[in-house]
């Protein structure tokens, strides 16, 4: 069925339910712990950032990454600067996304 | 869990879970084209419409989801995909922590589910509404309703884009909108400084690495963007560095 995945079947629900702990913990972690534990400053610091690194760092190679090499100006990138204009703007949760695709959709027929 | 009819849970837990699902309702509708979006993406990568809801069920976590499906997709090593999933959701343990005080008195199990429902979009609305009413009645009410209609709204639209996802053609890229959804919880976060010095750094040191074999840029690059943030937040000094201004 899923010939193409490199995870499949036993190994594939495994890791889903190792990602899974990976969520839920941390998620519980002082609601279930209570009071008794706390968080030393420095630790705090960093977890602040882990969120916005592994985001970015995520999201970076999809739009600035085209066919194995690095790339400033394309399609993507045009994209993704109008989801980036329109979070700057507005707040409706449906218009980041009618705009992305509709700036990519725009730019490849134009540039094609 | 045995779940008691609504009738008989006490007069405060329900004005806290009306009052709770009232506040969160326009919230939620946020939700939607995330779960579309997610549902579509987990399809995109070859899982069938069962491992897709699988995944949706055991990962309750956008950001997980849609962060660690090109590496499972791309067969990076499993440390590397648990590594990434972990730093995705490590926000939590900070709302966690934040959050705890006023959850507490309540069985163990039921604060396991509490933490699996903790989503941003509750706990945005939580604090300010917990730090005023004493009664954890009310407190438990106002936390669960909008968590469990939060939940059902993933799970529902999640499963309407698994089952739709097959009907949109390949040309359409509609995996770019796994991009563009990460992005828009990334922007809001961006705005304070030391914060998008770390998401610069993190998202240049994985593009400058991209060709580094297992995905290990992406793990460079993550501790890369924790330490830029760090510094940037130790150069600015503490009092400057708060989260949104």
């Amino acid at each position: 069925m899923d010939a193409g995945l490199p995870y499949a079947g036993a190994a594939l629900w495994l890791l889903f339910i190792a990602i899974g702990v990976a969520t839920t913990v941390p998620r519980a972690s002082f609601i279930v712990l209570g009071s008794r534990a706390a968080l030393p400053a420095v630790v705090q610091r960093a977890l602040r950032y882990a969120p916005a690194a592994a985001l970015a760092a995520v999201v970076a190679p999809d739009i600035f990454v085209s066919g194995g090499a690095p790339v400033i100006l394309s399609p993507r990138v045009g994209a993704a600067a109008a989801v980036v204009i329109v979070c700057l703007r507005w707040q409706n949760p449906w218009l980041p996304f009618i705009a992305g695709m509709a700036t990519l959709w725009g730019l490849r027929l134009v540039l094609s | 869990m045995r779940i008691p009819s609504w009738s008989r849970l006490s007069p405060e837990f329900r004005a806290g879970a009306r009052e709770g699902f009232r506040t969160y309702l326009p919230l939620s509708i946020g939700l939607i084209p995330w779960a579309l979006v997610t549902g579509v993406a987990m399809r995109g990568i070859g899982l069938s419409a069962v491992e897709s809801m699988g995944m949706n069920l055991l990962v309750f976590a956008g950001a997980a989801q849609l962060g660690t499906l090109p590496l499972i997709a791309g067969g990076a090593p499993v440390w590397v995909i648990l590594a990434t999933a972990l730093a995705l959701n490590l926000r939590f343990v900070i709302f966690s922590a934040a959050i705890a005080r006023y959850l507490q008195e309540h069985r163990t199990s039921l604060r396991w589910l509490m933490g699996h429902l903790l989503t941003d979009g509750v706990f945005a609305i939580s604090m300010g509404p917990m730090l005023r009413q004493e009664n954890r009645d009310w407190r438990l009410g106002f936390y669960l309703a909008p968590s469990a209609w939060g939940w059902l709204l993933w799970q529902v639209f999640a499963l309407v884009g698994v089952l739709f996802a097959g009907l949109i053609p390949r040309g359409w890229s509609l995996e770019f909108m796994a991009t563009i959804a990460l992005m828009t919880i990334l922007l809001p976060m961006a705005r304070a400084r030391p914060m998008l010095l770390a998401a610069l750094a993190g998202g240049g040191v994985a593009v400058a690495l991209h060709a580094l074999p297992l995905r290990l840029g992406l793990f460079v690059g993550i501790l890369a963007g924790i330490a830029a943030g760090m510094l940037a937040e130790g150069r600015a000094g503490p009092a400057t560095a708060g989260e949104s201004r």
